[in-house]
């Protein structure tokens, strides 16, 4: 130990210069990007269906979703937090928004504010539950990974046990077509799901990259005491990334509740590690202080990539999860190389 | 360090180039394909299921496209829609909820694809598919008729306990009337002195069932709705001392359901008195038949059902070869 | 090379001629220097001069393109850092490489724990307790064994990592800017333990920024400038200013630039009655416009915290703040900076930067309304004309801010990046915390340049140093504080000369109460 001196920053300055090309294509932003195209070339005589304009409009739209709920999970991330409650805030708001506008029963039934009540029914479900996490994390000084933990429990049973008393099944289905529609209505031809998603990653990326606030994100993530001295809101920060967090969470509740007609208590349970995975292939760190709406695209892009051709495949349950970990592994490999190759330059 | 847009381009082009190059596709030539889309494989009554209908669809020649969805109703409808992609000939499905596949089951019609849900019916919509279902209600009513008549020929009055499944479950609650009704008929034989509550947990069953067999010990007739919690109930019996083959002094008159390969063990043991046996082979070949039949243009009705049997140890012999728990039992026994 | 002393024996380690070049640079061009047993010698020089190129290459991380070593006249030339600690050399790092969850013992031997037996694969804890007892009786620590490194100050710690070289039997110890987090008492006692250490015939290596202590420790100077010898002789031979002309390439004067301007009458902060239970007893001070005032006490007298409560990052039970005549109540960083208040943090790496983030980006963060554009969107462009504007005023190296990652600049290019930081805010009040700890001389320089920068215009500047010499150079005024309590006040005495009593301001410091009657010192109230 004590006889290793520090090593040379001068050592990484030049680089033989017969890798350049490939170390600035694996340093580029866009190489999850080049990933999907690999990927897609490498499955392509398996499952030549990937290319068809079917299966592409399926891409995209099983991506919204997980676009949404992946864009305020990398908002947590950025700030060195993470949030497992997302997946309970898509079961509550479901139950909750599909409990104000059913048919039968249903708060607004049949009033034409059932929808937009729904949704702001659900929106406010999200925020709520954001703030939680955001207030448990700031006031009490807990770690979001417990804090979050933990309302995700609380939420995913409060979800089945709010079903009970709206609905005889597990489920509560009839919905008005007024909500139904946004899963498969379009504008000139483009899924209002992908319009949706679009605005809130237009909206992200510009907080993210543009905003006050999004300086104060990263600040607050790269070096919390640092943010601090320099004046940044550090609580209110991190507060509001949860909200935002929530409210993206919630989003995508809407998008699944529209699809599927139904709001279950259990739908989106299980695709948490699909929203953080697809944040961290993208290559937000962590860590906090380093991510953009821009990779997490690239990266729930791959994942949904991943899915579809598996799926297609017709591959067992046991095989998918096998080749998903490989490839995330693989995916998670690559980058921790990126990152040393960026250390040395 | 960032890569310019050009390169970028280049790079995509040449991945595409390379792709056109290996158009050595491995497309099904002629054969039909059928989509089994299952929502888990949580116990043997599934995993049973899903490899019948394999070796079925096997025996006639089609290829499957396999897919669990692991409790995701929305993971389901994207399975749907990768089998339409796939234009797949038929799907046989069983949802996780039976009103979020309602869009799944639009998509397939839209598609002019039949769906089948095997052994789960849909919530009730406009929407055209076929289920198969077990007769649950009529299945436990005769496997616990047969352990009532059993109990009355005791001569002596039996405190019964019931295991019930998830009340958001049809199949849970049919199975439930089934046997409120069957021990009704015998209220001078069977007294039901506690209704335990499973949620189609096993651990919930175990700690329902001790508890209730610790508050009314006299307990010596027990039904399950379903065979999956028999290693839960064997231990919660044998804790009790009521763990004796028929014949003996502390023996529990024990009535299962579903028909699983343990229940078959027990009753080769004398260990059980009858069980519901839904008829795995039977709705296997309701459901390929269906969709062979929706391809061809017949009719179909929107419910299928299967009658099942409650096999006891009087029919035991006669009855078991239908049994699938049998035989499997029979293929891990082998040798 | 520098070396005239009479040899009475060879040279422990003599080193003549490296050469360095890294992917066609060259770094080092020929450096030589030799150490004798018992001797301490003194290696300094800018950062970038080639001292830790000339360490790595003697730790054998590098190996030299040219030239020879030898090490008790034998060739001497490690392959890699392991045959270098074998060969006997040990080298105490300034961020130390101690594990704080485990204890003293098993850090001194985390490298090789010794077994009971060769069959008995267990650790022999006896052995190793009478082995650290008697390492850390070898450097005057008195702590158990088992103490985890967690609970002990960062001098013990030190002590701890010389314990742990010692257990190696070394013939060379390499001290790298071994003051810098060390209390003044803890310097002593260093300096005590590298005396004995000499004293056993251990040759000792000593890089520091810190010239009086190398004055202090060392017998011979070596002084690099852009990786070549620059100078260098015995310690008498050389002075502090001598050294800093060698390091710099010419002759520095006039350490610290005269000053202009008067403070002005207004006062622009005003403390009173500030107090916290166990950190600040009733303090009240003020400092007007265009006034440097400088704050003495040694590590632990609550002058980092006094600065921190005045910025609203820690509480005070008592008193009250007013900033420019408005009163300031219970102060956030927010408000504080609202009032135009600034503050340098003297732990500039975890507090006062995002090491990941580029110079501009770290410039704005406490500026971002005013570099907003359309719709409150930050502007790039403003956000680069800004950074880069204030790059030229803090002559900071690099103009290309948005690039430069701060991390990867010298320390005193990132203590210019925070203090630009703050300069964009145009603050009334500079609290600066220890602003030129770890930065090169030149580095210092800009850092008191600026400093008169700022008064001139108007702000004033609340100065804690550790070092005395500069809050005497610097101060219009200065008040010493110890254990929470300020213990003196001194103006400066007007006319040539240093202008205020440097031991009386090192009495009051230490605690002793300075008599009001005393010359050119007056009451703080």
């Amino acid at each position: 130990m004590t006889a290793v001196p520090p090593v040379d920053v001068e050592r990484a300055r030049a680089r033989p210069t017969g890798h350049l090309r490939l170390a600035r294509l694996v340093l580029s932003e866009y190489f999850t990007l080049v990933l999907c195209a690999l990927y897609l070339a490498a499955v392509y005589p398996f499952v030549p269906e990937m290319l068809t304009a079917e299966v592409a409009a399926n891409v995209l739209s099983d991506m919204m979703p997980l676009l949404v709920v992946a864009i305020g999970q990398t908002f947590v991330l950025v700030i060195a937090g993470i949030d497992l409650s997302v997946t309970a805030i898509i079961s509550m708001a479901a139950v909750v928004g599909a409990s104000v506008m059913t048919g039968t029963g249903g708060y607004l039934a049949g009033s034409p504010l059932a929808v937009p009540g729904a949704i702001l029914a659900m929106l406010l479900v999200g925020l709520a539950i954001g703030a939680i996490n955001g207030l448990s994390v700031t006031r009490l000084n807990m770690p979001s990974f417990i804090v979050t933990l933990a309302t995700r429990m609380f939420f995913a049973g409060a979800a089945i046990w709010y079903t009970t008393f709206h609905s005889a099944s597990s489920s509560i289905a009839d919905l008005p077509a007024g909500f139904t529609a946004i899963a498969e209505g379009d504008v000139l031809g483009v899924p209002v799901t992908v319009l949706i998603a679009v605005a809130v990653a237009v909206a992200a990326h510009l907080t993210l990259s543009r905003s006050r606030l999004g300086r104060h994100i990263y600040a607050v993530g790269a070096n919390p005491k640092a943010a601090r001295i320099s004046g940044v809101p550090v609580a209110r920060t991190i507060l509001i990334t949860f909200m935002i967090s929530g409210a993206c969470a919630a989003i995508t509740s809407v998008m699944y509740v529209s699809r599927m007609q139904t709001g279950s208590p259990i739908v989106g349970e299980n695709i948490l590690l699909d929203v953080i995975g697809a944040v961290v292939i993208g290559g937000t760190s962590l860590f906090g202080g380093k991510g953009k709406v821009l990779w997490t695209v690239f990266g729930v892009l791959f994942l949904v990539l991943l899915d579809t051709s598996m799926k297609l495949l017709g591959a067992s349950l046991f095989a998918i999860f096998i080749i998903k970990g490989g490839v995330i592994l693989l995916a998670a490999m690559i980058d921790t190389l990126r990152h040393r190759l960026m250390a040395t330059r | 360090m960032a890569l310019t847009r050009r390169e970028f381009t280049v790079a995509s082009l040449m991945g595409v180039a390379a792709m056109s190059g290996l158009t050595v596709a491995v497309k099904a030539q002629g054969t039909k394909t059928i989509a089994v889309l299952f929502d888990g494989l949580y116990s043997e009554f599934w995993v049973a299921g899903i490899q019948i209908i394999r070796d079925d669809l096997e025996k006639r020649g089609f290829q499957i496209m396999e897919a669990i969805s692991d409790q995701d109703d929305n993971k389901q409808f994207e399975q749907v829609r990768a089998a339409i992609a796939k234009k797949v000939d038929g799907i046989i499905i069983v949802q996780t909820d039976s009103n979020a596949v309602i869009p799944a089951i639009k998509a397939a019609n839209a598609a002019n694809i039949p769906m089948v849900h095997f052994n789960r019916p849909p919530a009730p919509s406009d929407a055209f598919s076929v289920a198969i279902q077990a007769d649950n209600q009529k299945i436990a009513r005769e496997a616990v008729l047969h352990s009532c008549k059993v109990a009355k020929e005791s001569g002596r009055k039996h405190q019964a306990a019931i295991l019930i499944g998830d009340l958001g479950d049809p199949n849970a609650i049919q199975r439930r009337d089934g046997f409120e009704e069957a021990v009704g008929q015998f209220p001078d034989a069977v007294e039901v002195v506690a209704r335990v509550p499973t949620e189609w947990n096993a651990d919930t069953a175990f700690a329902g069932l001790t508890n209730a067999l610790q508050a009314n010990p006299d307990i010596s007739f027990v039904f399950t709705s379903s065979d999956f919690l028999i290693p839960q109930i064997t231990q919660a019996l044998k804790a009790a001392d009521k763990w004796a083959p028929i014949g003996a002094e502390n023996h529990v008159i024990f009535t299962g359901f579903d028909g699983f390969p343990a229940a078959y063990g027990l009753m080769n043991d004398k260990l059980m008195d009858a069980c519901g046996v839904q008829n795995l082979f039977y709705e296997t070949e309701l459901a390929i038949q269906a969709i062979l039949d929706l391809q061809a243009g017949k009719t179909v009705e929107k419910l299928l059902l299967d009658p099942g049997f409650a096999i006891t140890q009087d029919n035991l012999e006669e009855k078991k070869e239908e049994m699938w728990g049998y035989v499997l039992w029979k293929k891990e026994n082998a040798g | 090379m520098t070396d005239s002393h009479p040899a009475r024996t060879p040279p422990l380690l003599e080193v003549a001629g490296l050469t360095k070049s890294f992917f066609g640079v060259r770094v080092l061009h020929g450096i030589g220097y030799s150490l004798r047993a018992g001797e301490a010698l003194g290696l300094v020089g800018e950062n970038g001069s080639g001292k830790s190129t000339t360490m790595n290459i003697l730790g054998g991380v590098h190996q030299p393109d040219g030239g020879a070593m030898l090490l008790d006249s034998a060739p001497y030339a490690p392959a890699g850092p392991g045959e270098a600690i074998r060969a006997g050399i040990a080298f105490i790092h300034q961020e130390l490489n101690l594990f704080p969850n485990l204890t003293i013992e098993e850090n001194l031997f985390i490298d090789g724990f010794p077994r009971r037996s060769r069959l008995i694969p267990l650790i022999d804890r006896a052995a190793i307790r009478r082995r650290t007892e008697d390492l850390l009786a070898q450097v005057n620590l008195d702590l158990k064994p088992g103490t985890p490194v967690a609970r002990l100050s960062q001098g013990e710690r030190q002590l701890v990592e010389i314990a742990k070289a010692l257990g190696r039997s070394p013939k060379v110890i390499i001290f790298d800017e071994p003051t810098t987090s060390l209390t003044r008492r803890e310097v002593d006692r260093l300096f005590a333990i590298i005396a004995r250490l000499k004293a056993r015939g251990i040759g000792i290596i000593y890089i520091s920024h810190a010239l009086e202590d190398v004055m202090t420790v060392c017998d011979h100077v070596t002084v690099l400038r852009d990786g070549a010898l620059a100078g260098g002789g015995r310690r008498q031979d050389l002075s502090v200013p001598a050294i800093i002309a060698m390091m710099v390439g010419r002759s520095i004067d006039t350490v610290f630039p005269p000053r202009t301007v008067r403070p002005r009458a207004e006062e622009a902060l005003v403390v009173e009655d500030l107090s916290q239970p166990g950190v600040a007893e009733a303090i009240s001070f003020s400092i007007r416009a265009g006034e440097v005032l400088g704050l003495a006490g040694l590590m632990g007298s609550g002058r980092s915290e006094l600065a921190r409560m005045i910025f609203g990052l820690d509480r005070f039970a008592r008193g009250r703040i007013s900033v420019a005549g408005r009163p300031l109540e219970n102060p956030t960083p927010i408000t504080a900076m609202e009032a135009g208040i600034a503050f340098l943090t003297e732990d500039r790496r975890s507090e006062g930067l995002l090491m990941g983030f580029s110079v501009a980006e770290n410039m704005v963060l406490t500026s971002l309304p005013a570099v907003a554009g359309a719709l409150g969107l930050v502007d790039g462009r403003k956000v680069v004309d800004t950074a880069v504007s204030m790059a030229r005023t803090v002559h900071l190296s690099t103009e290309k801010v948005s690039d430069t990652l701060v991390k990867h600049l010298s320390g005193g290019n990132q203590q210019k990046v925070v203090i630009g930081k703050w300069l964009l805010r145009q603050p009334a009040v500079f609290i600066l915390d220890e602003p030129t700890r770890g930065i090169d001389v030149g580095a210092k320089q800009e850092v008191y340049r600026i400093i008169n920068q700022l008064v001139e215009r108007g702000s004033a500047v609340l100065l804690i140093s550790s070092e005395i010499e500069e809050l005497i150079g610097l101060s219009d005024r200065i008040l010493t504080l110890c254990r929470g309590e300020l213990t003196g006040g001194f103006e400066r005495s007007p006319g040539p000369g240093p202008g205020f009593d440097r031991e009386a301001i090192m009495t009051a410091a230490t605690g002793v109460a300075v008599a009001r009657t005393r010359t050119g010192t007056r009451d703080v109230a």
